[in-house]
């Protein structure tokens, strides 16, 4: 969490607690996809590159991926989708450490990513050993997001963590690249309600947040809640 | 050989490019094609010098490499590792540095003002960091040329620093930028909309005006968005520069006399395939940015030169420094739709310079910022690391967040600086080792800004404000002054000790002040160059 600036008036964080596990904003029929025609053609063939040429495992062992599978789902969990409307996040990241992609820099105090994953997904289990006796895909999704918690809070028992900063594993590994991976699929888009590749049509509605003419409005499921 | 390369939909640069032998030296080798390289090249092209880039990225062709996505803007990345440490690391790559002809200005936001004229003397104004060699004034004109030639649009007057107007339009801003204007507005700060940015608001050459399509940080393809690659590669290449892509320089060797004789590098030939190849040079310029030059330079060890190429101030690679630019954002319960319209639209530099009633000196700017949807999970994921529901739920506000950013002044200071760590790259080349610390002034400005940025978001009518750390533009590694003993290069970005070698990007800036550094790198650069023909017609060169 980011201490504010000490003398800061900053309204706090609003939750819902517990989160409700459903969608609050719905941009009802809005599939970005319906938009590709408009897109350049380099744009287009990598996005449908993304959606279709998913990667097979070749970094993780099987017992490594189901683990990943279990985490990656407590971090956005896709749970309220038809199985082809999910996301695929796991096979993203195991292409990433098969082909050592890295985005330029690590920490001083941080192995390489690949290692960082493999050692992370090991001190995963260990810290669900160490609290509930069992693995982590053997847990209960709220005995799951317990454990999540500890790494997330930075002290989380097992012998990996004493190689690998727990909460620096959190935020710029295990948080950073699912999104980066989640949040560059059109799927995700839809959710979210935003427009994607713009050229070379590009946009004109660009006063009071309007929608273009083939834009949705979204519809808030929360007013009750809120 | 022959260049075909679209540059913007109406433009395709379809050119026979000049080729240097590599074992007859040219007048000029220049490391490196972004804001320093890429306008000293042209210039010095045009003053008739022969000149090679070495340019470790690759040509993007606006039409077949560059995308409207977010992800898919790698390739334009600097993505090979670097070491960040100290107290407040530095996240590198895809903020801070480019890879490609045109360096990092084809994925910067290209907010372009100029420096204030105090930004010159912080010792004699405020007691601190060091004053620079040259003045507002002997940088006044070239700031002038390059606002027409990048071009740069913007108000007329403007408001803040030394009087001057921009030669081209303001831009019309977004929603998004609509959030700073109105907060500002609300609380009575001056605000200036659409500018000062390096995006065309008309047609300009073969170049389109803005489409608002927001992906200015992921390269522009519709050539709006200056870039070196579309401002001043294509007249360099015409006057005779031989832009060599996919070459990475690793060592810029010295002969007996103590001068350099040209630079090493691996050169890309096809993918996976690299060669090592020598372009003999009478003179050396690096103008890699202020990780990359420091590394080739600390990396060129020679007995005569054992702590590394015009190092003998110990200087190379210290006072690093970036500017804070923390991102602060808000929830407004209508609609902002932050992925319209370029994130560069609008600012104040109300805040920009020393105000006594402060307990810190210099200042910061406030700019509109607008990430698109993986940037914001970033921030949200720093700023507080939820996740399951909580997290898709944050985001699904995405159209709901408007986001502005401190620009704030980081002074230079020893303490922070760029090494050689112990890894090394695809080469088995060392890779750099950036520290970076805030210290009590930096810090003071920093909270400052924030609260002023969280101010404006209120007064703008947010329901609910965050922020995350964000520092940006490296610069200082190589600095300039008048002592060789307290600096790297001399006002015209000559090294002190090895004379055929000169440093031109932003590692000789002495400070950044609260701007966006583009502007004046490539102001800086064109001021070498007309030293470089002034100097040569006198044959004092």
């Amino acid at each position: 969490m980011n201490p504010h600036p000490e003398n800061l008036t900053v309204s706090p964080r609003e939750i819902a607690a517990p989160a409700i596990e459903r969608p609050i904003v719905v941009y009802a029929g809005y599939n970005v996809m319906n938009q590709q025609d408009h897109w350049d053609e380099a744009t287009r063939q990598l996005i449908l590159r993304r959606i279709h040429d998913v990667p097979p495992i070749r970094f993780f062992s099987p017992a490594e991926a189901q683990t990943l599978t279990a985490l990656v789902e407590r971090v956005l969990p896709q749970g309220d989708r038809p199985p082809d409307r999910r996301i695929p996040i796991v096979p993203w990241i195991d292409d990433r450490c098969f082909r050592r992609i890295i985005d330029g820099w690590r920490f001083d105090n941080m192995p390489a990513e690949d290692e960082a994953w493999r050692l992370g997904l090991r001190g995963v289990d260990q810290a669900a050993q160490a609290h509930f006796r069992r693995p982590f895909v053997d847990l209960t999704d709220d005995q799951q997001d317990v454990v999540v918690r500890l790494i997330a809070d930075g002290s989380p028992p097992g012998a990996a963590w004493q190689y690998l900063p727990a909460q620096r594993f959190w935020i710029y590994v295990v948080l950073r690249q699912v999104c980066s991976i989640y949040y560059a699929h059109p799927i995700s888009w839809d959710e979210i309600g935003f427009g994607g590749p713009a050229y070379p049509r590009g946009y004109s509605a660009l006063n009071h947040g309007y929608p273009e003419p083939w834009e949705v409005r979204e519809v808030r499921l929360d007013e009750t809640s809120r | 050989m022959r260049l075909h390369v679209n540059l913007s939909p109406n433009w395709l640069l379809d050119a026979e490019m000049r080729e240097y032998p590599t074992d007859e030296p040219v007048d000029f080798c220049i490391v490196g094609t972004g804001a320093g390289g890429g306008v000293l090249a042209q210039r010095l092209a045009r003053y008739g010098f022969s000149v090679v880039c070495l340019e470790a990225g690759q040509w993007m062709d606006s039409e077949d490499d560059m995308v409207s996505d977010e992800s898919g803007a790698r390739p334009l990345y600097w993505n090979d590792l670097r070491i960040t440490g100290g107290n407040e690391p530095l996240q590198l790559g895809a903020n801070n540095s480019g890879k490609t002809v045109g360096g990092s200005t084809v994925h910067y936001a290209a907010f372009c003002p100029r420096l204030h004229p105090s930004d010159f003397r912080l010792r004699t104004l405020d007691g601190v960091a060091d004053d620079w060699p040259m003045s507002y004034g002997d940088l006044e004109p070239y700031y002038e040329a390059m606002e027409r030639e990048y071009p740069v649009v913007g108000p007329s007057p403007f408001p803040w620093g030394q009087p001057h107007g921009y030669p081209y339009a303001p831009l019309q801003s977004g929603t998004a930028g609509h959030v700073l204007i109105r907060g500002c507005m609300e609380l009575g700060i001056p605000v200036v909309p659409g500018g000062p940015i390096g995006i065309t608001s008309g047609t300009f050459g073969k170049r389109p005006h803005c489409i608002f399509r927001g992906f200015c940080l992921q390269g522009c393809k519709v050539g709006s968005k200056h870039s070196t690659l579309v401002s001043h590669l294509p007249d360099a290449i015409d006057h005779g520069t031989e832009i060599r892509a996919g070459c990475l320089a690793f060592d810029v060797p010295v002969g007996h006399d103590g001068r350099v004789t040209g630079v090493r590098y691996y050169r890309t030939i096809r993918d996976g395939h690299d060669q090592e190849e020598q372009q003999r040079a009478r003179f050396v310029v690096v103008a890699g940015y202020a990780i990359e030059t420091p590394r080739l330079l600390l990396n060129s060890r020679s007995a005569r030169f054992p702590d590394g190429l015009a190092n003998s101030s110990g200087l190379v690679g210290r006072r690093l420094m970036a500017q804070a630019g923390q991102v602060v954002w808000g929830r407004f319960d209508g609609m902002i739709r932050q992925y319209k319209a370029p994130p560069a639209c609008a600012e104040t530099e109300e805040f920009y310079e020393t105000d006594p009633r402060n307990d810190f000196v210099r200042g910061y700017a406030i700019q509109s910022v607008s990430p698109l949807p993986i940037a914001m999970a970033h921030m949200i994921n720093e700023e507080s690391p939820t996740f399951g529901w909580e997290l898709r739920h944050s985001m699904e506000e995405y159209n709901h967040y408007g986001a502005i950013g401190v620009l704030g002044e980081i002074l230079p200071d020893e303490r922070n600086y760029v090494s050689i760590a112990d890894a090394t790259d695809q080469y088995g080349i060392p890779v750099a080792y950036a520290h970076f610390n805030l210290f009590e002034n930096d810090k003071r400005l920093i909270r400052a800004g924030v609260r002023r940025s969280l101010e404006i978001l209120e007064a703008a009518g947010a329901a609910e404000v965050h922020y995350v750390d964000r520092y940006a533009h490296l610069a200082g590694t190589c600095c300039m002054g008048t002592d060789p003993s307290t600096s790297v290069v001399d006002q015209y970005c000559r090294s002190w000790d090895v004379p055929n070698l000169f440093i031109c990007d932003g590692s000789v800036m002495v400070t950044q002040g609260a701007a966006n550094p583009a502007l004046t790198i490539s102001a800086i650069a064109a001021r070498t160059a007309d030293h470089i023909r002034d100097a040569a017609a006198r044959r004092d060169l």
